[in-house]
């Protein structure tokens, strides 16, 4: 196993437990105040319980989420220390911006609106979760913007210098990142799919209970998740769209890596420095495929209570969101920030080829990850401490589905 | 101002910072092992006021390591974004303590959560296992983290300081000779830094509680409370012990070793050249005639500042002998089951604030006095020649932090301890049903 398949691998997993805790928070960020405004405007009892029970939930895995943030943050510092330290020099505001609104401003909030339901009149209650889901997604929003420029380097500067030993320096120009055009279909997308998997975890889970025990609580969650989930669905699906043809436009190792064929607009002689490691074309097939599945499950849990319909959703559910990160982030292989095309050219016509394969060179993974990283050497030598972490992640993954089990359902019994 | 430091508003920001995170996890790591203890003494005595007192500990302990927890997250971005070049050094070279401590903190965030919601639930030897096992992460948490803090101070064997632009916007890198080396992270002088931060992690927690619980003693005269304090004063005074007199000299030795300059700075030796002082000779070699390089031999672009002996000498050294004396007198009173004179038993009011403020005298000590650099090395001659990477190069050179925004940081770096009592004082507010508090 070579250098950077490590470093991908491990990044992947954390990013896979990650992802999906991570939608899950943003998700009832929003759809508990909603709960709330449907249950007072209404007068449905069982909505406002509904954000009540969830609120619960909300605050334990924003925890659990946030240890695997860290998690990531070390990993990413371990394994690629250099594109780590380049990431939060130039783009600081950003790291700043949502640690102080998503994280020191949030948390408080959040603990405030989960023990406010029955003190505060209940349209203020409601505005509170509102502010506090607003908050939330600043950490998204400015997440977000990196992984745009991760695809289209856009404010991004390289000037040739000679004391460097990579052969140049870098700053970046913010106001050009924010007008990443593949940074609003990516939001969107995101918060899109957090509302959506958001809600289909929220119908399974009602759908499992309600059919060993209908009542009207668990009817009135299977039935608005259900829903949710299908339009929320929708929604992604047309952002996903719409983020790929700017990912066409911009991004050509993702987009050839993703549709399995080169843009058309790209020259041939540009072929071999775009040309991805991976072809994932039949990872993208599959992520349609299971969404095609799981638009058939929330139907029938539309339509009725059923256990297996529930199951098939909650696992299908987390695949997806899952699989379409990998994609996401898997899909720039050989490259950490996949170099523009306008870019090339320029360098090419200023510096010469041989800057240009140099730019190009220093910004793959395995040029960041086989720098100054003796953790990826150490494993290299002895691999065992890599299958050892695995168990020893593996046990602790399966731990926090107990501990989540014994905080909110044991302890309720 | 030198170029080898960083701006000194941001590192006033920093160090409030750091000094807020230490608190709070020095409070999980004592409050989690009072909890344990508690629940200890009562499966041995069944004392049912011991169990309240173990799940309010527990209790306390879950706030101090969730907002704890967060405090970590706001430090991790400060590193990310103010000292942005200590990641690549971090990557480069200190990553292994890093990586073994998410370990300890998912044995930490997980068996807490276990811990907390099992009370009733398990036999009294699984619960205690648990919460033992929490303990056993809290420990293990702050023994890496305090491998790296000690690598800061002394660079461990093997490591190479190198200069490296890269980019523009990274000037040092460090690097071991080899990938085993790595290991080297834990060598017996990170050790005794180690195990002195440990102790003094608990020391400082303890003290604090114990100092409520006087309070509490004096005006309630509840002799569950009295019992509490029989268990920790003399633990305290031992810890103490251990802390001043074997760990203390180690640590002393290997500051003499590995940074002269600071050990000057610290002793508040302000002389050129070698010069011998009786004392300190004394309680280094067991003689009176040795000499030591004294402040001023070092240029002053790489003196630590001057004020470094209040810290060292007047906070940590003169409050940690107070506070080791008080204990040790009134534990043995404690122990011979017996009350000391009211008035002496009222100085451990102050048993809190004195350890607080010898715990920012020592890791103003620890810290400072590495100033200007970091993964100090003393590459030998007369006078030893020290260096390392100076701190001003893993600032990031892309920030400017204005007094408006080093007030917004400020205030975002108190406003989570506000939050924390906030929360301490909901969990610990007395109740109608009785029971602890």
């Amino acid at each position: 196993m070579n250098a950077a398949t490590i470093a991908v691998a491990l990044i992947a997993w954390a990013f896979s437990i990650h992802i999906p805790i991570v939608y899950t928070v943003l998700g009832l960020a929003w759809l508990l105040p909603t709960l709330e405004y449907l249950g007072y405007r209404r007068g449905n009892e069982n909505y406002v319980s509904m954000a009540r029970n969830m609120g619960a939930y909300l605050i334990t895995i924003y925890a659990i989420g946030g240890l695997f943030g860290t998690i990531i943050t070390v990993f990413l510092a371990g394994l690629l220390p250099v594109f780590t330290d380049v990431a939060g020099a130039l783009f600081w505001p950003v790291w700043g911006v949502a640690i102080v609104f998503g994280i020191v401003i949030a948390l408080p909030m959040l603990g405030f609106y989960y023990r406010t339901f029955a003190s505060l009149p209940p349209m203020r209650h409601v505005a509170v979760g509102y502010l506090t889901a607003v908050f939330m997604t600043v950490i998204p929003a400015m997440f977000r913007m990196v992984f745009a420029v991760i695809n289209y380097p856009i404010g991004v500067e390289i000037t040739k210098s000679s004391s460097s030993i990579i052969g140049f320096n870098l700053s970046v120009n913010l106001g050009q990142a924010i007008g990443n055009p593949t940074y609003p279909p990516l939001l969107l997308a995101t918060i899109a799919a957090a509302l959506a998997l958001t809600s289909a975890l929220m119908a399974s889970i009602h759908s499992w209970r309600g059919a060993s025990s209908p009542n009207a609580y668990y009817e009135a969650g299977r039935s608005l998740g259900a829903k949710l989930a299908i339009a929320f669905g929708a929604l992604w699906a047309v952002f996903g769209a719409w983020y790929l043809y700017e990912v066409y436009l911009y991004s050509p190792t993702v987009a050839w890596s993703i549709m399995g064929r080169p843009p058309s607009y790209l020259p041939s002689a540009f072929l071999s420095v775009y040309q991805p490691t991976y072809d994932l074309a039949w990872l993208l097939y599959l992520i349609i495929a299971l969404a095609v599945v799981d638009l058939i499950a929330l139907v029938i849990i539309i339509r009725r209570p059923s256990k297996t319909a529930a199951a098939l959703t909650l696992m299908v559910s987390l695949a997806i969101v899952d699989a379409s990160e990998v994609l996401n982030g898997v899909a720039h292989m050989p490259y950490a920030l996949v170099p523009p095309l306008g870019a090339a050219e320029s360098l090419v016509n200023s510096y010469g080829v041989s800057f240009a394969v140099q730019v190009a060179h220093t910004l793959q993974v395995s040029t960041f990850v086989s720098t100054l990283t003796p953790l990826v050497d150490l494993i290299a030598m002895d691999p065992a401490i890599l299958y050892i972490s695995a168990v020893g992640f593996a046990f602790f993954n399966v731990l926090i589905f107990v501990v989540i089990y014994y905080a909110l359902v044991h302890r309720g019994k | 101002m030198n170029s080898l430091y960083a701006p000194l508003l941001v590192r006033y920001v920093s160090a409030t910072g750091i000094l807020v995170h230490l608190l709070l996890a020095s409070m999980f790591i004592g409050t989690i092992t009072l909890a344990v203890v508690s629940e200890g003494i009562y499966a041995y005595a069944k004392d049912a006021r011991w169990l309240d007192t173990a799940k309010m500990f527990g209790r306390v302990a879950g706030i101090f390591l969730g907002t704890g927890a967060a405090f970590g997250t706001l430090v991790e971005f400060g590193l990310v974004t103010i000292w942005s070049n200590f990641v690549s050094i971090m990557g480069s070279a200190l990553v292994l303590p890093f990586y073994i401590e998410l370990y300890a903190f998912l044995f930490e965030v997980v068996f807490i959560v276990f811990y907390e919601f099992t009370w009733s639930k398990l036999g009294r030897g699984v619960h205690l296992a648990l919460g033992a096992l929490t303990v056993f992460g809290a420990y293990f948490s702050a023994y890496n983290i305090l491998a790296v803090m000690s690598s800061l101070s002394m660079a461990p064997p093997g490591l190479i300081i190198k200069q490296a632009d890269i980019g523009g916007l990274i000037s040092y890198v460090a690097v071991f000779q080899s990938p085993t080396q790595v290991f080297n992270m834990y060598w017996w002088g990170a050790q005794v830094f180690i195990w002195h931060g440990m102790l003094a992690a608990t020391i400082l927690s303890w003290s604090i509680v114990a100092s409520i619980y006087v309070y509490k003693y004096l005006h309630g005269r509840d002799p569950h409370h009295l019992a509490i304090l029989r268990v920790m004063i003399p633990t305290i005074a031992v810890l103490t012990a251990v802390e001043g007199f074997l760990l203390g000299h180690d640590q002393g030795e290997l500051v003499l070793s590995a940074d002269p300059l600071k050990l000057a700075a610290m002793e508040g030796m302000f002389w050129s050249g070698l010069k011998v002082d009786p004392l300190l000779s004394f309680f280094a070699f067991g003689t009176t005639n040795h000499a030591f390089w004294g402040y001023y031999t070092w240029p002053a672009s790489i003196r630590p500042p001057a004020f470094l002996p209040f810290f060292y000498l007047v906070l940590m050294v003169g409050l940690g002998a107070a506070i080791g004396g008080w204990a040790a007198v009134t534990g043995l009173y404690l122990l011979f089951r017996r009350e000391p004179p009211t008035w002496w038993f009222k100085l451990g009011y102050a048993l809190g604030p004195a350890a607080g403020l010898a715990s920012i005298g020592g890791a103003v000590t620890s810290e400072t006095g590495r100033n200007p650099f970091i993964l100090v090395q003393n590459l030998g001659g007369n006078p030893p020649a020290i260096t390392g990477v100076p701190v001003s190069s893993i600032y990031n050179p892309t920030i400017t932090v204005s007094p408006l925004l080093a007030a917004a940081i400020l205030l975002v770096i108190l406003a989570i301890p506000g939050l924390t009592a906030y929360m301490l004082y909901l969990a610990t507010r007395p109740r109608r049903a009785g029971g602890e508090p």
